[in-house]
């Protein structure tokens, strides 16, 4: 009985063990339900399936009662791979819609098996982690002198060197930092969840959506931010009234009945604040949503006076509406996590578990296999030019693309191809620290984010420390695409000052307040030289496969090697996936000597 | 397909407008007023001052960490204009395709997408780099001949 941790929605090309049985534990339980008429269908289609790709005809079986439906799990899990039976096991309504299958469990391990594995970030450490627990032997080779990859956060009196030799010294005052990597984690991304608490990281909200932060751009409303909360309202107010008066002019009697067009005015009067005559107007109704002008409060000069909303042409030519939505994707939606002091604090608590499994500043430069095992050729950079090698009989490799298309190693053609497939996608992140939380004391604005079309793009307010005098760090610029390449190509203190420029834009306070900045350019970043991996639906295609397949005794892992790009929980997934297969590879072989 | 930190930017990709001071490209405009000229040698450093040199760095020497990026200057691979060329349109490894078809529909994940030039702005970059770092390739090639060359997308490879 084997927990399957990586079956993610759809199913998972990369999940293929020919020859292996895998079985979750539910499928007992509910292997008494009955099918429906729609899985009864699809059953018969997977055992016409089975029956082809096996080879075998299965007489006697017209109909699904010949064959348990646990038996029928396993011939499919069999014969198609694990994708097929996941999404088999979909369809009957046996598996969940997480990836994430709670902790791993790598039972009978080879007496003697050993893993070598590259790179120490989230999919390395959780590698090591769990085969160490197993009992294999494990060691992990890591180029930085730090455990987390770009799990990490830049804290007063860090310093960092990019690419270029440009050494940034972190000014920040105690207890503040940035996340220059990533820094937040969604509820549902629950294998980086389970690692928090397995290892004892506190987490504290990360605020996704503020109603009073702003919407920005440079060509509407003379440049002046506009409060999230107006925006919404207004565009909500407007949107729901002209579909309400669409509604009673008749226009829609072809596509909603009668009675559902009273429940569906109701619904937009509540929906979007209209009044009794389905308007959305200026009064208590709108005001409730969008704010009052003179909010109310107590005593003679208590009365409230509501507020004027905004046209519905000025924000469409404004294109706020734009961002409306995004804490509306599924990765952004309320509950989101941080963890507290910092996101770096998951990474450090992996490294401080491993302690000396993991071997720093060391770069890999060749990875070569044979018949009994792998052996990774490294530098120790406190001795530049040494060359030092590491062997073991599998090898997990978390190396970036970016990177390890550069490393001569000895894999299938197409593994080689699908490795040099993936450009890295272009990131800027600038922290700024000024001398007082201006945004919290005069705007009122205590965490999430500011969306704009300058191209700063992001300033997130910071979601802890809330009310703390004394200085504050935000983040200052949060940038993709091109703007990111031409930050990337600025002096870390030519970004500090564009990111000042920008944001006093939209905070006017940031010139008297400014006080010191870091800025992280993800090309210039020496140990992933990019931000992450992006594929397109072609190169999916063409590349995922070959690249998550096991070769011979080398298996890659990473946010790279995943359906979730950019997230750690790719990471964390794709790691678990990896090791279950080789695990099943070493168990095959048995005992060393 | 999922965005890795949010919607900001669509899906379709980025035309590279260096001095026209709107939209995408708002950053250099600011900071390449002595470039604005539209010799084909400013367009060359422009397109070089603002993009390429995130990764191969102010004189064209590279870099190296964990990986290295490939210095240009003195990089005799260059004697191939069409290499050089080649690498831009459709980029290396980790470098992503500057030359996908100005008209294509990202479709990856948005918010992050690519970055387009043009055929014109390409031979000027090649250009650049052929003729500068200390590199004195005399030949100099025209957006009709990077036109001819197997771009993103298109089946024909040379």
């Amino acid at each position: 009985m084997r927990r399957w941790p990586c079956a993610p929605p759809g199913g998972h090309p990369c999940c293929n063990m020919p020859g292996t049985v895998t079985i979750m534990p539910q499928c007992h339980a509910k292997i008494g339900v009955a099918a429906s008429a729609g899985s009864r269908h699809y059953l018969s289609n997977i055992r016409a399936l089975v029956a082809v790709k096996s080879g075998v005809t299965m007489e006697n079986d017209p109909s699904s009662s010949s064959l348990s439906r646990r038996q029928l799990l396993r011939m499919i899990g069999v014969t198609a791979g694990n994708a097929a039976m996941y999404q088999a096991m979909s369809s009957l309504g046996f598996a969940a819609e997480s990836p994430y299958r709670g902790p791993i469990d790598l039972q009978g391990a080879p007496r003697g098996a050993s893993v070598l594995i590259l790179g120490a970030g989230m999919a390395g450490m959780t590698a090591a982690y769990e085969l160490r627990n197993a009992g294999y032997q494990v060691q992990v080779l890591e180029y930085n002198a730090r455990a987390g990859g770009r799990n990490w956060s830049l804290r007063g009196g860090d310093t960092y060197t990019e690419l270029g030799g440009l050494t940034q010294h972190c000014e920040f005052d105690k207890d503040l930092y940035i996340n220059p990597g990533p820094w937040r984690i969604p509820y549902h991304h629950r294998g980086m969840l389970s690692y928090c608490k397995r290892l004892g990281v506190a987490l504290e909200a990360f605020v996704q959506v503020n109603y009073n932060a702003y919407l920005h751009s440079s060509r509407a409303f003379g440049g002046k931010p506009q409060r999230f909360r107006e925006i919404k309202a207004d565009y909500q107010g407007h949107v729901a009234e002209l579909l309400a008066k669409a509604t009673r002019q008749n226009v829609l009697d072809a596509a909603v009945s009668k009675e559902d067009q009273e429940r569906l005015l109701e619904s937009l009067r509540e929906w979007g604040a209209l009044d009794k005559n389905y308007a959305y107007v200026s009064g208590e109704g709108s005001s409730e949503r969008r704010g009052y002008k003179k909010n109310p409060g107590g005593g003679l000069s208590a009365r409230p006076i509501p507020s004027e909303p905004i046209g519905l042409s000025d924000i469409l030519d404004s294109r706020l509406w734009e961002d409306i939505p995004n804490g509306d994707e599924f990765d952004m939606q309320t509950a989101l996590f941080q963890p507290v002091g910092g996101m770096g604090r998951v990474g450090e608590a992996f490294g401080r578990e491993l302690g000396p499994v993991i071997r720093y500043n060391a770069k890999v430069v060749d990875i070569h296999q044979d018949a009994q095992g792998v052996t990774a050729t490294y530098e120790d950079l406190g001795t530049p030019g040494s060359k030092l090698t590491a062997r073991a009989d599998w090898c997990l490799c978390t190396i970036p693309l970016s990177i390890l298309s550069q490393i001569p190693m000895n894999v299938s053609a197409a593994m080689a191809a699908a490795i040099a497939a993936v450009p890295y996608a272009s990131a800027v992140k600038v922290g700024l620290q000024f001398k007082r939380r201006f945004w919290e004391e005069d705007e009122h604005i205590y965490g999430g984010i500011t969306y704009t079309d300058l191209p700063i793009a992001n300033i997130g307010y910071p979601n802890t420390g809330y009310h703390s005098s004394g200085k504050g760090v935000l983040l200052g610029a949060y940038i993709w695409g091109l703007d990111a390449m031409e930050f990337t190509a600025m002096t870390p203190a030519q970004r500090v000052q564009k990111a000042v420029d920008y944001g006093s834009q939209i905070h006017p306070q940031y010139r008297q307040e400014f006080d010191n900045g870091v800025a992280m350019a993800w090309h210039r970043s020496p140990f992933t030289m990019g931000c992450f991996g992006m594929w397109n639906s072609d190169s999916r295609a063409r590349h995922y496969d070959d690249l998550c397949r096991i070769d011979q005794r080398i298996a890659l892992a990473g946010e790279h090697a995943s359906y979730i790009s950019g997230w750690q929980e790719g990471a964390v997934t794709s790691a678990l996936d990896a090791i279950g297969r080789l695990h099943q590879r070493a168990v095959a072989q048995g005992d060393k000597g | 397909m999922r965005s890795p930190f949010g919607p900001m930017m669509g899906r379709h990709l980025v035309t590279v407008l260096l001095s026209a001071g709107v939209g995408a490209g708002a950053v250099a405009a600011d900071l390449s007023g002595a470039a604005r000229a539209s010799s084909s040698d400013s367009s060359g450093a422009d397109v070089y001052n603002h993009i390429c040199q995130g990764c191969h760095m102010s004189q064209g020497e590279g870099a190296i960490g964990a990986g290295h990026y490939p210095k240009l200057a003195g990089d005799l691979t260059l004697a191939s204009w069409q290499y050089v060329a080649l690498t831009v349109l459709q980029g290396r490894n980790g470098m992503p395709a500057f030359g996908t078809p100005e008209n294509t529909v990202w479709e990856g994940p948005p918010g992050f997408g690519l970055v387009h030039l043009s055929d014109a702005q390409i031979a000027d970059v090649v250009n650049y780099v052929r003729s500068h770092f200390g590199n004195n390739f005399r030949e100099r090639v025209s957006a009709s001949d990077v036109a001819k060359l197997s771009h993103p997308g298109s089946a024909a490879v040379p």
